[in-house]
């Protein structure tokens, strides 16, 4: 065991023989050997070696190749164009290939595509600082540490390798935006610029070395590079706020106040004429203006700070910092081109969320390592640096933020964490004086400069070196003049992207900013009076979300028991008053007005006139309908054998009036046809008793057996309703009578009707009587038993059920006279019970 | 022994009365058979009853053997119906409201019609016609019982109207309340309702009385068939 | 298709309106109403139908009581069947109406006495207001009432108590109700003839 070593990046037991984790790939310890080999500084005029990493192509994310397909398509388009400029400059653009634009960085001679961060260094007094370990820089990427802003420094750096100016996607995706996309888009349109002019002595390495698709979409936004153009523009884009800038950063807008173009001379020093007033040398302007003189000089203060501060130009502002700065200027030569296609990097961060903010969480561009393997070729030195092995080929490192950050005197020139250039400036107020701890502790240079490539430790295998990696390498030169100015710290970078370098990590003696950042602290500071106010809305919310019974009666519980008890009563009364040998209690004597009336019909009647039945009763109160009408139509029959039409507007109607005809009064043998006839039913309600009632023959033409029916001798002579001698009405609904009586009303003239109804519908066709629209009626068994009394004496069913029905009568009186007073006491002594518990 | 329908008739509604009985034990499974079948019974019976008494004496046999004439009149209602059965399927229910708009129209005019002609105007001439002294001696009904009695009828009547008067006006204090008067004659009213509401529940149980009566009673008729056999 | 329905609506409540009061569009109301006689027949046949398929459908899920389903099912089919082929006045026909139908619906209409006789009894312990006790006072009145003695009607309350509140004081209340039935029918009527409700699916 005391043989193993663990990963530093992954954390995995290897053993300690093995320079690079089994697990994750990356180095496990660091290299001290002299960098070698592809990992060798690049001498001047060292061309990168080529590689081609096509065949990461199929393991872009989708809608990173989506956009590859679209920008080639608006390639094809811009190309021609760009043609013209370029064609001594540029190859052949190779369009399968996801980093072949890196070749660029690979041409021979292409010093001068030395990231401008790298040209800074070599006239920068470095302060050495010893970079952390390149593992845990990378676990805070992953992580979303702080330094995760710090990466985005690095993306919105201007100096920035060609190949991500292209990752400007052609169309904002919405569902990669984020904050701050917006506000980068939003710096951009705010600050519109006119393109340059072209310039003919400055070489595009940059756009041979941008991938083509990522430059294809680059050149999509035309208008966004010409904003590069800025990099010329006159200062006065931001009005000086002198009165609310630190210190420090006063004598930066001071020194920047006269600033000019050159912004870009940093980086393509020599190439552009436009440049070659405002770089001196290989020395940065700002550098130079910062310890020679106050004239102009690049303002190398990020634009967030640059709203703070005088509205100065700076030659050496990065294009995506400058292009807001002057919307006139326009660049005019390949270097400007340059510049621009660099300057779409603040476009690009349109597109950056997704792989750069979620960084290595939502890699799924690397998550095969056996692809991986085929980028890192064998040629990979062994002694490649940790931040190689653990690099991932798709997220691209970007270690040129790391010199900015230490060559520039303060770390605000490389645009904090999380402080884009978008801010307002209404808003750079607080910036400054409100500023939160992540961000006081991302303007420590330790942190700041250090350089954080977004990688997964385990995407990379050791091979061989890309070119644009290489292209990314410090040169000799750069290394060589790297004084000791800034500290005495003269560490030899190992490993991560500054390996090779001196001393550009600086400690920060003597530079710790004059204005330090409020501390705030977490930990909320409410006063007694807003605690006792944020509880009060606290027992304010709790009141509300807290059950409140509801009050309302407690439900009544069925009380089986008394159910059973007066089914029991009840049946018994029933069953032993039916079995009664004798009578025991006497059939109703007097005589009710309604059924005087129907006595009068029943015995006045014409012989053998025509009658009209209706049957409009369901088979539920057959019994008591079939003993109701019984009495009435057996005196009439007996009294005056009338001619019976039967219809119904029930259903079932006309089939109860065949039973009642072969039941009841089966005994005067009353025959279909002959004697009576059944029409059947009559269906549609109201509407077919109106029809009906207003020409019968038209809406019932057909008895039950389908056989004419007006033709029949029940019906001769009639053709009308009024035609009719008397309408009986039998129906055990109120409104079945009510439909009748008032849809007849103007149609049956002088003509009787006789309701027998059920008990239940006669209290509602009482009123029906009173007013004369019903001339008599026989109401429940209490009725037909009143009309059998009436009967001259003949036997019928009424007096078979009238004991039990009385019988149950006086116990139903009794039971609800009793029941109900004990149930008002105890419903009394319940409530008073409730009151009292409440 | 011979299976007269008599008898098949008896056992099979002893059977079913039985079944229903069984609900006053409490909700079991006999007694939902026997209200399943008699709800599926009563449907196909009425299905049959519409066929053979609708259907047919008014549109199959004009359509059939009528005259030109009949054809025409049933062939719209023939389109109607079919109208009608595309209410079962929801994609076509739309036609059905065609159908649905014309039986609607009818009821509603015809209902307009009745309770103008058939009730509200006699129901308010009788109310008024209890204080004809004529027409009560005519009916043999004496003067002071004629107008005691119409007293009360009329003033039931308007004060049951009354109660069905709902409106109200916000107070200073913000509840509801009738005016005085009408809350007054409201009260009145509920009397009257209730007195007849009464009388209805009366009614309604004496009707099932009867109905219960009647069944026992063929409990009782079917013990005595079999005892004849 | 709105307006269409709500014109069909309107105009043939118009006519049939109209044949009420006058002659020459009685013809006019006549034929409208059997056309609705006819289309009452189908809705009813197209109910039946529904109620089918709702169960059938219960009996294809296997939902719970599709055995009850079943039943009804099939007794609706036999019965429909037979009464297709044989008539609704057949004997086979009665014995239907006479076995299953009558006793049943009477049945329950039985079981309902006790279902009031209870509900009557505690009645006013839920609620023991005026209008309750005076509902059970009248109701227990007209059940006296209704009762006859073995040696002939109760006095007082069988002959003149009775007949007084069934046909004086129920009068009037009955009549208060029928009164405000045909106002609100009047204005139910009145509209879906201005076309104010559309019933039928207008709106």
């Amino acid at each position: 065991m005391a043989d193993v070593i663990k990963c530093p990046v992954c954390g995995e037991n290897n053993f300690s023989n093995q320079e690079f984790c089994q697990f994750c790939q990356s180095r496990l310890q660091p290299s001290s050997d002299p960098l070698k080999g592809a990992d060798a500084p690049i001498k001047p005029g060292q061309v990168p070696t080529k590689k081609n990493t096509a065949e990461l192509e199929p393991i872009l994310p989708q809608w990173l190749r989506d956009a590859r397909d679209l920008a080639r398509k608006e390639e094809q388009q811009n190309l021609d164009q760009q043609a013209s400029q370029k064609s001594d400059e540029t190859k052949p653009i190779p369009t399968d290939d996801l980093l072949a634009g890196l070749r660029s960085q690979a041409l021979g001679g292409e010093e001068d595509e030395t990231p401008d961060w790298l040209a800074n260094i070599t006239g920068a007094k470095p302060t050495q600082k010893k970079s952390p370990a390149e593992s845990s820089e990378v676990r805070w990427v992953e992580l979303g540490d702080k330094s995760d802003f710090a990466e985005e420094e690095a993306e919105i750096d201007p100096d920035r390798p060609s190949w991500l100016a292209g990752l400007t996607p052609t169309e904002p995706q919405p569902d990669e935006k984020d904050e701050l996309t917006d506000w980068f888009r939003n710096a951009d349109d705010s600050k519109p610029v006119e393109p340059s002019k072209p310039s003919t002595t400055l070489d595009i390495p940059s756009a041979d070395d941008t991938p083509d698709w990522l430059r294809q979409m680059a050149a999509a936004e035309d208008l966004k590079k010409e904003q590069a153009s800025s990099f010329e523009s006159p200062s006065g884009a931001f009005p000086p706020e002198a009165s609310e800038t630190p210190d420090w950063l006063r004598g930066l807008e001071d020194k920047a106040s006269d600033a000019d173009s050159g912004i870009f001379a940093e980086s393509s020093a020599g190439e552009s004429e436009a440049f070659d007033s405002s770089a001196t040398g290989e020395l940065p302007a700002w550098l130079n203006d910062q310890s020679e003189s106050p004239k102009p000089v690049q303002d190398t203060t990020p634009k967030w700070l640059k709203k703070e501060a005088d509205a100065s130009k700076d030659a050496d502002l990065p294009a995506w910092l400058s292009k807001n700065d002057e919307p006139g200027q326009i660049p005019s030569t390949p270097a400007q081109e340059l510049a621009a296609e660099e300057s779409t990097q603040d476009d690009a961060f349109s597109g950056l969320p997704d792989w750069l903010k979620a960084s290595a969480p939502q890699s799924s561009l690397f998550e095969h390592p056996e692809e991986q393997t085929t980028v890192g070729s064998s040629d990979f030195s062994l002694d490649t640096p940790d931040w190689l092995s653990t690099f991932k080929p798709g997220e691209a490192p970007r270690p040129e933020s790391a010199a900015p950050a230490m060559e520039k005197e303060t770390p605000f020139d490389m645009p904090p964490a999380f402080v884009p250039d978008a801010q307002t400036g209404e808003s750079m107020d607080d910036l400054f004086t409100e500023m939160p701890d992540w961000l006081s502790t991302a303007v420590e240079p330790g942190s700041e400069s250090i350089p954080t490539p977004i990688v997964n430790t385990d995407a990379i295998a050791p091979g061989e070196l890309p070119s644009w990696v290489q292209a990314m390498r410090p040169v000799d030169a750069a290394i060589s003049s790297l004084s000791p100015s800034y500290s005495s710290d003269q560490t030899l970078e190992s490993r991560g992207a500054l390996a090779g370098l001196q001393g550009v990590l600086p400690s920060m003696p003597g530079f710790t900013p004059t204005s330090k950042p409020k501390p705030y602290s977490i930990r909320l500071q409410a006063s007694e009076e807003q605690q006792s106010h944020a509880a009060l809305l606290e027992q304010i919310l709790a009141a509300e979300t807290a059950p409140v019974p509801i009050a309302s009666f407690s439900a009544l519980r069925a009380s089986r028991g008394l159910r059973w008890f007066l089914f029991f009563v009840i049946f018994a009364a029933v069953f032993s008053a039916l079995l009664l040998p004798a009578p025991l209690f006497s059939m109703p004597l007097g005589v009710p007005r309604e059924l005087g009336g129907a006595l009068d019909i029943s015995r006045s009647i014409p012989e053998g006139a025509p009658v009209l039945v209706a049957f409009d009763y369901e088979a539920s109160r057959v019994g008591e309908m079939e003993v109701s009408a019984s009495p009435f139509f057996d005196q009439m029959i007996l009294l005056k054998h009338p001619r019976l039409t039967f219809i119904s507007t029930n259903e079932t109607g006309a089939i109860l009036a065949e039973r009642f005809i072969t039941g009841p009064l089966a005994g005067h043998n009353y025959e279909n046809g002959i004697n009576y006839l059944n029409l059947g039913y009559l269906p549609g309600g109201q509407m077919g008793i109106r029809a009906f009632a207003q020409n019968p023959r038209f809406s019932s033409p057909m008895d039950t057996s389908l056989q004419s029916a007006w033709n029949s001798a029940p019906l001769e002579g009639v053709t009308a309703l009024s035609q009719f001698t008397a309408l009986i009405l039998i129906t055990d609904n109120a409104d079945a009578a009510r439909v009748w009586i008032e849809q007849t009303e103007s149609a049956r003239g002088s003509m009787p009707v006789i309701v027998i109804s059920s008990a239940q519908a006669a209290p509602m066709i009482q009123p029906y009587f009173d007013s004369g629209q019903v001339t008599g009626m026989v109401a429940g068994l209490y009725g037909g038993a009143v009309f059998e009394q009436n009967n001259a004496g003949r036997p019928g069913t009424a007096r078979d059920y009238w004991d039990a029905y009385s019988l149950s009568m006086l116990l139903t009186m009794s039971l609800v006279l009793g029941g109900g007073l004990w149930n008002l006491v105890l419903g009394l002594r319940d409530r008073a019970s409730a009151r009292e518990a409440k | 022994m011979i299976f007269s329908p008599d008898l098949i008739t008896g056992v099979i509604s002893f059977l079913f009365t039985i079944l229903i009985f069984s609900y006053l034990i409490g909700d079991n499974p006999l007694f939902r058979i026997a209200v399943y079948i008699f709800v599926g019974v009563s449907a196909g019976y009425v299905a049959a009853i519409a066929f053979w008494q609708v259907i047919v004496p008014r549109l199959v046999y004009p359509l059939a053997f009528g005259s030109i004439y009949e054809k025409a009149f049933a062939a719209i209602p023939l389109l109607g119906g079919v109208f009608i059965f595309m209410k079962i399927s929801p994609r076509l229910a739309g036609m059905a409201r065609l159908t649905m708009a014309f039986l609607v129209g009818a009821g509603a005019a015809v209902i307009l019609a009745g309770a103008v002609i058939g009730t509200l105007i006699p129901q308010v001439e009788a109310t008024i016609n209890f204080f004809d002294l004529n027409a009560a001696a005519a009916r043999n009904i004496s003067v002071v019982e004629a107008a005691g009695n119409g007293s009360i009828i009329l003033a039931g009547t308007v004060f049951s109207l009354i109660y069905f008067h709902f409106g109200a006006r916000p107070k200073a204090d913000g509840s509801m309340h009738r005016f005085g008067l009408i809350e007054l004659a409201a009260w009145v009213g509920r009397i009257f309702i209730g007195i007849t509401l009464g009388a209805i529940f009366a009614g309604v149980y004496a009707a099932a009385l009867t109905a219960l009566i009647e069944r026992i009673a063929s409990l009782i008729n079917f013990f005595n068939l079999f005892g004849n056999f | 298709m709105r307006v269409i329905n709500a014109i069909i609506a309107i105009a043939t409540g118009v006519l049939i309106l109209g044949g009420y009061f006058f002659p020459q569009l009685a013809g006019v109301q006549t034929l409208l109403l059997n056309w609705a006689i006819i289309l009452a027949g189908v809705a009813t046949l197209v109910g039946i139908f529904n109620l089918i398929s709702v169960h059938t459908d219960k009996i294809r899920r296997g939902e719970k009581g599709s055995t009850y389903s079943a039943l009804l099912v099939i007794g609706l089919a036999a019965t429909l069947i037979f009464g297709m082929l044989l008539r609704p006045q057949h004997d086979a026909m009665q014995i239907v109406l006479n076995g299953i139908i009558v006793p049943t619906e009477a049945a329950l209409m039985g079981v309902l006495t006790v279902s009031l006789l209870y509900a009557a009894i505690r009645l006013l312990r839920r609620r023991a207001d005026m209008m309750s006790i005076i509902f059970l006072v009248t109701a227990a009145i007209l059940f006296l009432g209704s009762a006859t003695l073995p040696f002939g009607d109760i006095p007082l309350i069988g002959t003149l108590i009775r007949p007084w509140v069934s046909q004086i004081l129920a009068l009037g209340g009955a009549r208060g109700i029928l009164i405000g039935v045909a106002l609100g029918t009047m204005t139910t009527g009145l509209r879906v003839l201005f076309g104010m409700d559309r019933p039928y699916g207008g709106q």
